[in-house]
């Protein structure tokens, strides 16, 4: 039976049905990320009270205030300080994972997953238990090992904070570098070392290079995540300002919603920043 | 593999936007069902017991229960204002100054609200003549029993040993949203500042930093004197006796001696709401509701003629023991002594 002629056109245009079938993630994604980010932005460039033209001057204040500068910087410091950390920590295990682990692969995957199936809240209530004042860190420091003479307050300063970012980004890490490893011909590294170069020169010079889009796959991932991290800061940070936080405290307490999308704004700027540079360095690989 | 015809979409696509327009009717509330808020935990229990569940019964009405907190319940209301999502706002009583400002809220008279006439009028007042109070709090000292033997008696002993360092306290962060009232008010008060003076609030801070902890949520604070982490710190007498009711015995509360922030819970009803809010309001002030409210969250209430249980009675500071904050002032200081705290405390 032959089909009626618009139907065909319809079935056949591969064009229109690629049209078709994107568009309701198109959609979704223009109604629930774009329309509300546009919506941010145009409320960060309102006229102030009073004033009837758009105006920079949120940008202006924010940007030339000292204070907020270095909250800024303390945000892009402590996530690189997380993204670091987790990239040196993630490689071994990727490594292990990929090259050494064999049928046990499957085991150390899920020990990779499974904090991840807890609640960030009852994770990090966890380091707050350990490491309380009254704490088991402090208890077998000073009581049980008798390494310190008084307690330590590991509150106060944002290491705590910085440890159980790690302790949840590294999984993203390791899982990013374990699927470009998982690609590197082991006949190159097998080839390096039959014409003498050591384990550690085959490493440095063959696997490590291969895997950098791995490495920078899963550090703008771990950079990102932290960057906008925001209940371990307000759990574990005393006292600690990010921009995420100060985002909230300007909904929550002050109520100023356009210093709040001025701040929302420039942390969007600087993951898009990231993200360019995952796009550059994933096209300099290509070439 | 079948393909995606013209007809197949547009009818598939007719059949999701049908399902969506039917699943999102109930937002646009129908006439006999009321939209009211509550935080969450044991408060949204006690609002369902104490105030839906008459008001149902009462009127033969569904009431829904929206959980959140109060600047959240206001963007929304803001951000509809001719429609409001919801028909009962519990607020902050900051906020409920800046709405009632802002011309959001409805008057509230004994008219509408026949229970309204058992409520101290100063807390209509304090809305603005557009809401009033119906439960109320005091910040101040809760310790560890085991640890703190001779607990301070007022804020200005508690600065002075937290400072020296006899103990570790957990004290209210800056993005708690009634913190700059219950903490930075009230001890500022009891040092001798003024809601235009906030230094000697700050140049207490200073001397106690290092032996400070901070708090986000008011779970938060149970974990830190739980944890070890703190010994005592600024807390709500209410919350602190949930704890003691639920087999916590090692915690206790002292009103500080210069008066605790009388911490109190206003209600308000956008102007467009439904006007089924208004029976649900007069619940909400009926005596033996708070009463009922009261013995559940071991807090004070506002109506006059409550008769608190012999277990509650010792427990609650009477409101002429409390120091009730000049809300309307504190409106507008509160956005400068917030950036002040980032500035000098948050780091």
């Amino acid at each position: 039976m032959e089909r009626a002629p618009s139907a065909v056109a319809f079935a056949s245009g591969p064009r229109l049905r690629r049209v078709l079938l994107l568009a309701p993630a198109v959609l979704f994604l223009l109604v629930f990320f774009v329309m509300p980010l546009l919506s941010d932005m145009a409320r960060s460039v309102a006229p102030l009270q009073g004033g009837t033209k758009l105006t920079l001057h949120r940008y202006v204040a924010f940007l030339s205030d000292p204070f907020y500068l270095w909250v800024t910087a303390e945000t892009l410091i402590v996530s690189s300080v997380v993204t670091v950390i987790s990239i040196l920590i993630g490689y071994p295990v990727a490594y292990l994972l990929v090259r050494k682990a064999g049928r046990w692969s499957g085991l150390i995957v899920f020990m990779l997953i499974a904090p991840l199936m807890t609640s960030i809240i009852m994770r990090t209530f966890g380091w707050q238990v350990l490491f309380a004042r009254q704490g088991l860190v402090n208890e077998w420091l000073v009581q049980d090992l008798h390494i310190l003479s008084a307690r330590l307050r590991w509150f106060g300063s944002p290491g705590l904070a910085i440890a159980a970012l790690v302790h949840v980004l590294v999984p993203f890490a390791v899982l990013s570098i374990a699927s470009v490893l998982q690609g590197v011909d082991k006949r190159l590294e097998e080839g390096a070392m039959m014409l003498g170069a050591s384990p550690l020169r085959t490493f440095w010079e063959v696997t490590l290079p291969l895997t950098f889009d791995g490495i920078g796959t899963g550090a703008i991932l771990v950079f990102m995540i932290a960057n906008g991290s925001f209940v371990t800061f307000v759990l574990l940070g005393g006292g600690f300002q990010t921009l995420p936080l100060m985002i909230y405290q300007q909904f929550n307490t002050t109520r100023d919603f356009d210093l709040a999308s001025t701040m929302s704004t420039i942390l969007l700027v600087i993951a898009v920043a990231c993200l360019w540079l995952q796009l550059r360095l994933v096209r300099r690989k290509g070439t | 593999m079948k393909e995606l015809t013209r007809r197949g979409f547009l009818g598939t696509g007719a059949t999701a936007m049908g399902l969506w327009g039917l699943g999102a009717r109930p937002l646009f509330a129908a006439d006999k069902t009321l939209n009211v808020t509550a935080y969450g935990g044991v408060w949204e229990k006690a609002i369902r017991t104490c105030f839906v569940a008459p008001f149902e019964q009462k009127t033969g009405a569904k009431a829904t229960v929206a959980l959140g907190g109060p600047s959240q319940w206001l963007a929304q209301v803001e951000a509809n204002p001719e429609h409001p999502p919801l028909d009962v706002l519990i607020m902050t009583p900051d906020l409920a100054v800046t709405a009632a400002q802002k011309g959001l809220m409805d008057d509230f008279t004994v008219e509408k609200l026949p229970n309204l006439k058992d409520i101290p009028k100063k807390f209509t007042d304090a809305c603005l003549g557009k809401g009033t109070y119906f439960d109320y709090g005091v910040g101040g000292i809760t310790y560890d029993k085991r640890k703190v033997k001779n607990p301070p008696k007022g804020f200005k002993e508690f600065v002075d040993r937290v400072s020296k360092g006899e103990f570790v306290a957990s004290v209210p962060s800056i993005s708690y949203a009634p913190a700059p009232i219950f903490f930075i008010w009230a001890m500022n008060h009891a040092l001798g500042g003024t809601v235009e003076n906030a230094d000697p609030f700050f140049d207490a801070m200073k001397k106690m930093k290092s032996n400070l902890v901070f708090w986000a949520g008011p779970n938060d604070f149970f974990n830190d004197l739980a944890s070890g982490e703190a010994d005592l710190g600024i807390y709500f007498d209410g919350r602190t006796w949930n704890y003691v009711d639920q087999g916590v015995k090692w915690i206790d509360f002292i009103n500080p001696e210069e008066g605790g922030a009388m911490t109190a819970v206003a209600v308000q009803k956008p102007v467009h709401a439904s006007d089924l809010a208004w029976d649900y309001l007069n619940e909400m002030l009926a005596a033996q509701n708070q009463s009922k409210f009261a013995d559940i969250l071991n807090y004070g209430v506002t109506n006059t003629q409550v008769k608190y249980s012999t277990k509650l009675a010792p427990r609650v500071t009477p409101i002429d023991k409390t120091l009730m904050p000049p809300y309307a002032d504190l409106a507008k200081v509160r956005n400068a002594w917030v950036d002040r705290w980032n500035r000098e405390v948050g780091h």
